[in-house]
């Protein structure tokens, strides 16, 4: 191994750095696991409205059916954040643009599970409580967790002009960002000065969860989970193209 | 050299330079000694305190006038009335509608701003003044970093233990029990500096204007004040229990010791060129 101690130079161009074929991500690979993650998204789907009579969530009836949904995209947008503040380490550690790259990408698709959870959520509200929108403590935390999403991103278009200025700000962001992420998905629904609405322990009480809606709720878990790896996967190739092109 | 560079002026650089080479300076030293330069600048100045102050005396001129109908404002708990109603006990019920938590809130919104008003540019004047290069030679990062959320903690201090009387003679807001508030208010104090320093620093390093300043530190700014008011509301029951203190006050000193020591960790890579 020819390596030294220094550390290398950050690459000014990472499109010069790579061969003219892209280094595959590291990850799942081929086409088999995009047909999976189909079928595994139809089966959930046909689950999700299929599973009958024993389904009572904390006694929502049917409109709890959107639990199969909203859950797993509540909890993606969180992973987002880990997941772009795991690169941004990464980003902080080896000056590497690639995965400056890959944290922006994260944080971008967070920003779609959010609003998603928004959705999906406020559906659920208007259905249950009648009203889209209650000022609750988790309607709050979500809304505040958009607001951040959105903040990165601002930070990012201001110093577009210096790509590695932008990785640094970028990644120091995300990481000093992580205390309220992680405060506004773990601490503030639980803060006795905020009165919650939100079903707390839909998915801890056996009473809430017979064996066909486990049956739904985790494969439901692991296609979304597949599908960001899927989407993120997309997105970086395209800036690959991109970093090519330029 | 003769006697030309027997100045006074070179003769301290010569001496400071012996010094230098005697024993390392500590970053504690260096902080020390930012902190200084600072608040000999500010004081000659007066940037930051007059940006603040102006801000603080009109946003508290709006305030009294905007309240001055809502203080008088008394609202009653219906549910919670003895059953034949009368007119001594909804006397006896009547408590202010802008209660004592809410104007707690109030004024850490007040607060906020006021700090985010002055404390944009503790970095921003660097850039514009050049000195930037010659504080990026002269120490190390974390010792900028101290230096400034040293500076920073004493404006809000200062800034804090001036308004606070004032509003609290405007608003009438009660005190609760003093140790419990004081360290509320300081609690409060350490996150508002902690999430506006590495703030001005990301906001000074992205050549931004006091917009970018705002928009990236809102969010941080929420999360704080929700803690705030959480405190808050546990400041003013009348004989609280001391685990609801810990945690609730424990929960809001957590938030600023986090940002700071993130901030502290990652300042660097802000700091380098």
């Amino acid at each position: 191994m020819a390596t030294t101690q220094t550390r290398p130079p950050a690459p000014k161009r990472p499109a010069d750095a790579e061969p003219s074929e892209p280094a595959p991500t590291p990850g799942l690979q081929g086409a088999w696991w995009k047909w999976a993650v189909g079928l595994l998204m139809c089966y959930v789907i046909y689950g999700a409205f299929a599973v009958g009579g024993t389904v009572n969530f904390a006694g929502s009836g049917n409109s709890g059916r959107i639990v199969f949904f909203h859950v797993p995209v509540a909890i993606l947008s969180y992973v987002c954040y880990a997941v772009a503040a795991c690169y941004a380490i990464g980003t902080l550690r080896r000056r590497d643009l690639r995965a400056d790259a890959k944290s922006a990408i994260a944080m971008e698709l967070g920003v779609l599970f959010c609003v998603l959870a928004t959705i999906t959520g406020s559906l659920f509200a208007g259905v249950m409580w009648n009203s889209f929108w209650n000022w609750d403590p988790r309607e709050i935390s979500i809304v505040i967790m958009l607001l951040l999403y959105a903040s990165y991103l601002v930070l990012r278009g201001a110093v577009s002009e210096q790509p590695e200025t932008r990785a640094r700000l970028s990644a120091v962001y995300v990481l000093v960002a992580l205390i309220p992420a992680t405060f506004l998905i773990w601490v503030v629904p639980r803060l006795p000065w905020l009165q919650s609405l939100h079903p707390p322990d839909t998915l801890v009480r056996p009473q809430n969860t017979s064996a066909s809606y486990k049956a739904v709720l985790y494969p439901s878990f692991l296609a979304f989970t597949l599908l960001f790896v899927w989407l993120f996967q997309l997105r970086y190739r395209v800036w690959q193209l991109v970093q090519r092109r330029n | 050299m003769g006697r030309y560079a027997d100045t006074a002026g070179n003769r301290a650089v010569s001496g400071q330079a012996q010094a230098v080479a005697a024993k390392p300076v500590s970053w504690l030293d260096e902080a020390r000694a930012l902190l200084a330069k600072d608040l000999r600048a500010e004081l000659r100045t007066k940037v930051a305190l007059s940006a603040v102050g102006v801000f603080t005396f009109s946003a508290l001129l709006l305030l009294s006038l905007a309240t001055a109908t809502l203080k008088e404002v008394q609202t009653v708990d219906i549910l919670r009335l003895p059953e034949p109603i009368s007119r001594d006990a909804l006397t006896a019920a009547m408590h202010p509608a802008w209660d004592a938590p809410s104007k707690m809130g109030m004024l850490w919104i007040l607060l906020c701003f006021a700090a985010f008003s002055g404390l944009s540019h503790s970095f921003v004047h660097e850039e514009e003044t050049g000195t930037v290069m010659a504080l990026r030679l002269s120490m190390s990062a974390g010792a900028v970093y101290a230096g400034k959320l040293a500076f920073n903690l004493l404006l809000i201090l200062a800034v804090a233990v001036i308004v606070t009387p004032i509003y609290m003679l405007i608003t009438g807001m009660p005190m609760g029990a003093p140790p419990v508030f004081l360290l509320v208010m300081f609690s409060g104090c350490v996150g508002l500096a902690g999430a506006a320093t590495i703030v001005a620093a990301l906001a000074a390093k992205a050549h931004g204007t006091g917009a970018l300043y705002g928009a990236i530190g809102l969010p941080l700014l929420v999360v704080f004040l929700m803690l705030l008011l959480n405190a808050a509301s546990a400041v003013f029951i009348i004989d609280p229990a001391p685990v609801r203190l810990v945690r609730d006050i424990g929960g809001l000193l957590s938030y600023g010791v986090l940002l700071i020591t993130v901030s502290a960790l990652t300042f660097g890579f802000v700091w380098e060129d």
